[in-house]
């Protein structure tokens, strides 16, 4: 078309000014002229072709955001936000499927009317309330698809601005965070599992322990009276009396300690075969959260190919968990960085290894021979109770449980587990 | 009671419970030695007379049962009476299994450390004479010349002289003289008793 209009043009000119050779000054002026607007025409037309590649470009471009909205798995919508309704007026494949909708269903409803009947309703009113002062929200929530199969769904929208800063649409982005969700209440299970047993375990641990302390001196009172009661044989009649008041109430205090420690009987522990790289993944694995909130690196070099271990899993847990946590607090005031190690080794034929080393602040000379007692604690709010339990958890093992300072910084603790007879 | 020249070792790392037992015991006529640690009975020279182990299980350092291995590895035969501050199934099973007389949890009374210690004198009494009687034999089998000595494990794994004397390459009449000889140095009466006091001395084992 643009081609066709240039030699129109030049035929016109050359018509209206042939024979007229008196007037050839002004015919140069207007074939300049002419070349001018020539020359202009050509710009245009090249701009005009620029402008419609950048057209193609720009359709390409949008095209490509469309099919990459279409792929991904997260849900996304768009809501118009100039209509009150808040209308969804896009959604993508994703979203469809999540919500169980069809486009027919979803195109023109409100975002939140989807999930009135049965979604949690308090976290979608802050979500409107939210997107109604213009901000972004974020949050996650409990969501029902059409035919009422639930998912957690987390949900992110943020506001669109228009040419003069105002809010015209609203994008939202849901994740179905289902399998993530389920993982993290499955660790909190197993999380409070353990939280019970070391709980009930030191409890009854202190209780025995308190139990030995207090049977030493009612053994002394008990034999010092009985002694006497001897040496007295027939003599003085009252003070027989009351040695034998005395002999009485102490044998009354045993009888009490006898019912407390068959109160606290502990469990049988369960003796299975297990994994121990396995063991140790999981228990990291439950408290990844705290290393997290304490900064700590838990890293770990584990064996290959080591053979199974003979053990209670929820008891060696608890060995795994009290030692990661001390060698948290013997981080808590180091510089970074803050890391633990956790090693497995096959230390001889029929038992394994495990070291637990961190680069703490160590523990200091005097304070080793006392760490495994009962009730010894170096920390302000600490029972004293955790190092002796997991001693006598892998004494019971039939392992043994040991401390020392790293030449550098921190300390090691380091336990054998004996390894399963079959698999020996 | 009277119970002269019995003594009875207390090991208890608790002063007022060593203190108590010993008045008790004492009052009843034993000999009584204390000892706050495992290493420090251990280190004691044990007269060999009738005697008893009143042990705490739990210690530092060398706990009772440790301490109960210790003994066995220096063939110090004296019958333990465990007492502990925890009343604890498996341990005392096992502290059982290794030969100890008796699991006491603490506070017990005075009539069940009795019953407990006078079993346990009268288990020591019997290993005494056990004892006095092996090195007895142990003596007399020193006697033995090699030949004899030779005769004399090879009757003692129930042997005749004429199997001996094809084995050894002697005629009979010899290890006839040995035989009678071994019998003599060795003072059994009967080829049983011999073989009995074979048995007795560990110059053959019972089962071979």
């Amino acid at each position: 078309m643009m081609k066709k209009k240039k030699p129109r043009l030049k035929r016109k000119s050359r018509k209206m000014f042939t024979g007229n050779n008196a007037r050839n000054g002004e015919r140069v002026r207007l074939e300049g002229l002419v070349q001018h607007q020539a020359d202009e025409l050509k710009i245009k037309n090249g701009q005009l072709r620029n402008k419609g590649e950048q057209q193609v470009r720009s359709e390409e471009q949008i095209h490509l955001c469309i099919k990459a909205m279409e792929s991904t798995a997260d849900g996304i919508f768009i809501i118009d936000a100039k209509n009150p309704d808040f209308p969804i007026i896009y959604a993508n494949q994703s979203f469809r499927d999540m919500s169980g909708y069809t486009k027919k269903e979803i195109i023109g409803r409100s975002y939140f009317l989807l999930y009135k009947s049965d979604a949690d309703l308090r976290v979608i009113e802050e979500a409107k309330q939210t997107i109604h002062r213009g901000k972004s929200f974020n949050g996650e929530m409990l969501s029902f698809q059409k035919n009422g199969k639930k998912y957690w769904n987390l949900l992110r929208i943020a506001p669109v601005s228009g040419p003069g800063g105002t809010t015209t649409h609203y994008i939202g982005i849901q994740t179905d965070i289902t399998l993530i969700r389920e993982k993290e209440l499955e660790i909190n299970e197993q999380r409070g599992e353990l939280l019970h047993v070391t709980r009930v375990g030191k409890l009854a641990e202190f209780v025995s322990s308190l139990a030995h302390e207090i049977s030493q001196p009612l053994t002394a009172i008990l034999s010092y009276a009985q002694a006497a009661q001897r040496m007295l044989s027939d003599r003085e009649p009252e003070t027989q009396k009351i040695l034998s008041y005395i002999v009485n109430d102490d044998k009354r205090a045993a009888e009490v300690i006898q019912r407390l420690r068959a109160l606290l009987k502990k469990s049988e522990p369960e003796i299975k075969p297990l994994d121990i790289n396995t063991l140790i993944n999981e228990t990291i694995m439950l408290i990844a959260t705290d290393a997290a909130v304490r900064s700590c690196v838990i890293k770990t070099e584990l064996g290959v190919n080591l053979p199974l271990v003979h053990g209670d899993r929820i008891q060696l847990q608890q060995v795994l968990l009290n030692l990661i946590s001390n060698s948290f607090d013997a981080l808590e005031n180091s510089s970074d960085p803050r890391e633990i190690l956790i090693r497995t080794s096959r230390k001889d034929t029929d038992s394994i290894m495990v070291a637990v080393k961190d680069s703490g602040c160590g523990i200091p000379a005097q304070n080793i021979p006392k760490l495994f007692t009962h009730f010894f604690t170096s920390k302000p709010d600490g029972l004293g109770m955790g190092l002796s339990i997991s001693r006598s958890i892998v004494k019971l093992h039939g392992g043994q449980l040991n401390v020392e300072n790293n030449p550098d910084s921190g300390a090691t603790f380091y336990f054998t587990i004996p390894i399963d007879a079959k698999d020996v | 009671m009277n119970n002269p020249g019995h003594t009875i070792y207390i090991v208890d790392d608790d002063v007022s419970v060593r203190r108590a037992l010993s008045l008790l015991l004492k009052s009843h006529g034993f000999k009584v030695e204390t000892f706050m640690r495992a290493e420090d009975f251990l280190a004691f020279k044990h007269p060999k007379l009738p005697s008893c182990l009143v042990l705490d299980i739990q210690m530092p350092d060398i706990d009772g049962l440790a301490l109960q291995d210790a003994m066995a590895a220096r063939k110090l035969t004296i019958p333990i009476v465990f007492i502990t501050g925890h009343g604890d199934i498996p341990m005392s099973v096992r502290a059982m299994k290794a030969g100890a007389i008796d699991f006491l949890p603490k506070p017990f009374t005075e009539k069940k450390l009795l019953n407990a210690i006078t079993q346990a004198i009268s288990k020591n009494k019997i290993q005494i004479k056990e004892l006095a009687e092996i090195s007895k034999i142990k003596r007399r089998i020193k006697t033995l010349s090699p030949r004899e000595l030779e005769v004399f494990r090879l009757i003692a794994r129930g042997m005749l002289s004429k199997q001996i004397a094809f084995k050894l390459g002697i005629v009979l009449q010899t290890i006839k003289v040995h035989r009678s000889r071994v019998m003599q140095k060795i003072q059994a009466k009967t080829i049983t008793e011999l073989i009995h006091f074979a048995q007795k001395s560990g110059i053959i084992s019972s089962y071979r």
